[in-house]
């Protein structure tokens, strides 16, 4: 019964006018570029970054989580009505929904995509708020060595998930975590890598270095590639389900929920994984196999579900263990510094409001992502008119001013200019940034873990096997390590990760 | 096995090696320390040797999983935009944000291919009244307006 007294006092703070205006704001921009190609969560998230300083941390928090649930939302209109992924977690929709759309059957497509995500948020949100106080348990027995060897579990994980040669996943992350360690030495006070440059004592700035990869960069590649739009030609009636479809459904929306509940804890998972993962579920058992490809409707069901319950359940390695598991994750982390809160296991009991508050603001925010996007679709559908040429210079805009507002600084800009040509940089030759990203965030934690359970235990390594958790974490990523390098899993995941 | 170099992945290495070289050198400045009591190089000393590694494992796995050749890069888009931003950059405290945001629109949109004056010069009166509601009145940072108004 503490979990509906905790409950209830997360809807108390997410239903105050300000937090409710937060989380609309984020609803509304996540729906928005979840429509938009071209424009991710990531970018997003960091451009509003210095909008967040004015607000408390649970406000600020609130509106960023929105952002990313709705990204997922959003991401499926365009990919029903015209084949357009606004999200990599909603590709895999567009195969089935956009035959749904081409037969007639846009409106129970979109439906099915909505009420799916709904249900599978709503889930994901209780299941965040009763393992939370858990995790948060066991978090606490943790040394410092169990911690370290979490954080290496993380970094493998994800970087082994991420799309493309695992090698080079691995080699961004380290490169990350080396270049989180510019700045000055936090034990000693030793600068390290500072060139002498004031600005860089206190490290490269994450807001300009996630900007410029996610940001800048993604500009770039837009331009390069041909403009293909097309105007919407079907036309949407019956937002709604009949009694048949209901039937359909409610198999698929069920299990993709679970299963993206459970890839969206994993380090490296998120929505796009989980919505490979129940498609591809769905297809092998579904009693409609030969309808999927050609519009079957629960080949929409699973995958958008899945894809929300993971957006809800990657903020509980965040929350629980303060340890991103995917990119946006990194960023709230960042946020979360910025506004003085370590993120960790302590954070639940030192900031309930802010825990409490965003799991309620999650639901409150999925039933304002249902009316959104249900009734206002045509508004979304029209955002697509607005041309490329008229957009990128916006966001452009939009991404200098933030990023010299955060600390009122030039030299942030011209780091931004660098990670936007290390981003292009990275996408020729085939380096995801995502990985860097995350090992930024983790190098610093991991160094002072490092230290300390080294400190600890005089030196000697063996520390990282003897403790029964460590040893169990860090056997866990030599096993995704092996797994990863066998040939059969691995032609599986690129297939499912091919976008 | 034969031969069969990969561009991307060798180019990737070389990168990822000459970094972790640069870094490594760098690092010789800080103490290293003891495994039990490590120094402000310690770290980055594991971090950046891994790192070399990876490069060379990448590398010569470079040889053998080719073709993939590097795409062209869009060097007229990427200059272009990042120009841009570097024009943002240098005038904002100098000129003020009017100059300098309208400057960095006019840069950015000649990256399209069809240049259209008025077109542009619409979009750079929208976003100057966005930026200053959003971010002059409403977030209230500290920037100045015009080249004037320090």
């Amino acid at each position: 019964m503490e979990l509906l007294s905790n409950l209830s006092f997360g809807f108390g703070v997410a239903l105050t006018l300000q937090n409710l205006g937060a989380c609309l704001v984020g609803a509304l921009l996540g729906t928005a570029i979840g429509v938009l190609p071209g424009i991710g969560p990531v970018a997003t998230i960091s451009l509003l970054l210095p909008l967040t300083f004015g607000m408390s941390s649970t406000t600020a928090i609130i509106m960023l989580a929105g952002i990313y649930y709705g990204a997922q939302y959003g991401g499926s209109t365009t990919s029903i009505l015209m084949n357009l992924p606004g999200e990599v977690s909603s590709v895999i929709t567009a195969l089935d929904g956009y035959q749904m759309a081409r037969n007639g059957q846009a409106g129970p497509a979109l439906a099915v995509a909505a009420l799916g995500s709904f249900f599978a948020g709503s889930v994901a949100t209780l299941l965040v708020a009763a393992s939370g106080p858990l995790l948060t348990a066991v978090a606490l027995s943790f040394g410092p060595a169990d911690y370290f060897s979490l954080m290496f579990l993380g970094l493998i994980v994800s970087a082994v998930l991420t799309e493309g040669n695992v090698l080079k996943s691995i080699a961004m992350m380290v490169a990350g975590v080396g270049l989180g360690l510019v700045g000055t030495d936090v034990q000693t006070g030793q600068q390290r890598f500072t060139f002498g440059i004031p600005e860089l004592s206190d490290g490269i700035g994450f807001a300009p270095m996630a900007m410029g990869m996610f940001g800048v960069a993604e500009i770039i590649r837009n331009l390069e590639m041909p403009e293909v739009r097309d105007a919407l030609k079907t036309k949407i009636t019956r937002l709604w389900l009949n009694v048949e479809e209901w039937k359909r459904v409610a198999g698929p929306v069920l299990r993709a929920t679970a299963l993206g509940s459970v890839v969206g804890i994993l380090p490296g998972g998120g929505a796009a994984l989980a919505s490979m993962g129940a498609y591809t579920l769905e297809r092998r058992i579904s009693r409609n196999k030969h309808l999927f490809g050609k519009g079957a409707i629960e080949g929409v069901a699973a995958p958008e579900s899945a894809n929300n319950a993971a957006a809800q359940t990657s903020f509980i390695p965040l929350l629980t263990l303060g340890i991103p598991a995917n990119a946006v994750m990194a960023l709230m982390v960042g946020a979360l510094i910025i506004q003085g809160i370590q993120p960790g296991p302590r954070m639940i009991e030192a900031q309930p409001e802010l825990f409490w508050g965003l799991i309620a603001s999650m639901w409150v925010g999925n039933l304002m992502l249902v009316v959104i996007n249900l009734p206002l679709i045509g508004m979304w559908v029209r955002l697509l008119k607005v041309p490329y040429d008229l957009m990128y210079p916006a966001i452009l805009v939009f991404c200098v001013i933030g990023v010299y507002s955060l600390n009122n600084n030039t030299f942030d800009v011209f780091v931004t200019v660098v990670f936007g040509f290390l981003g292009y940089l990275f996408s020729k030759i085939g380096c995801p940034p995502a990985p860097m990203l995350i090992g930024f965030v983790l190098g610093p934690m991991m160094e002072e873990h490092l230290r300390r359970a080294m400190l600890l235990s005089r030196g000697d390594p063996m520390v990282f096997v003897e403790r029964p958790i460590s040893a169990s974490l860090l056997g866990l990523a030599l096993l995704a390590v092996i797994a990863m390098a066998l040939p059969s899993i691995r032609r599986g995941k690129d297939q499912a990760l091919a976008s | 096995m034969r031969l069969k170099p990969d561009a991307q992945s060798i180019f990737a290495g070389l990168m990822f090696m000459a970094f972790a070289a640069v870094m490594l050198w760098l690092n010789t400045d800080h103490p290293i320390g003891t495994a039990r009591r490590m120094g402000p190089g310690y770290m980055p000393m594991l971090a950046f040797w891994i790192l070399g590694g990876l490069g060379v494992a990448i590398l010569a796995g470079g040889l053998f999983s080719g073709p993939d050749p590097i795409g062209r890069f869009a060097w007229r888009d990427l200059g272009l935009i990042l120009a841009a931003m570097v024009v943002f950059g240098l005038l904002v405290e100098r000129l003020g944000f009017v100059v300098s945001i309208s400057l960095c629109v006019v840069v950015a949109s000649l990256a399209e291919k069809r240049v259209r004056p008025l077109r542009i010069a619409g979009l750079v009166a929208f976003l100057l009244a966005l930026c200053w509601v959003l971010f002059i009145w409403y977030l209230d940072i500290r920037i100045p307006v015009f080249p004037w108004s320090r």
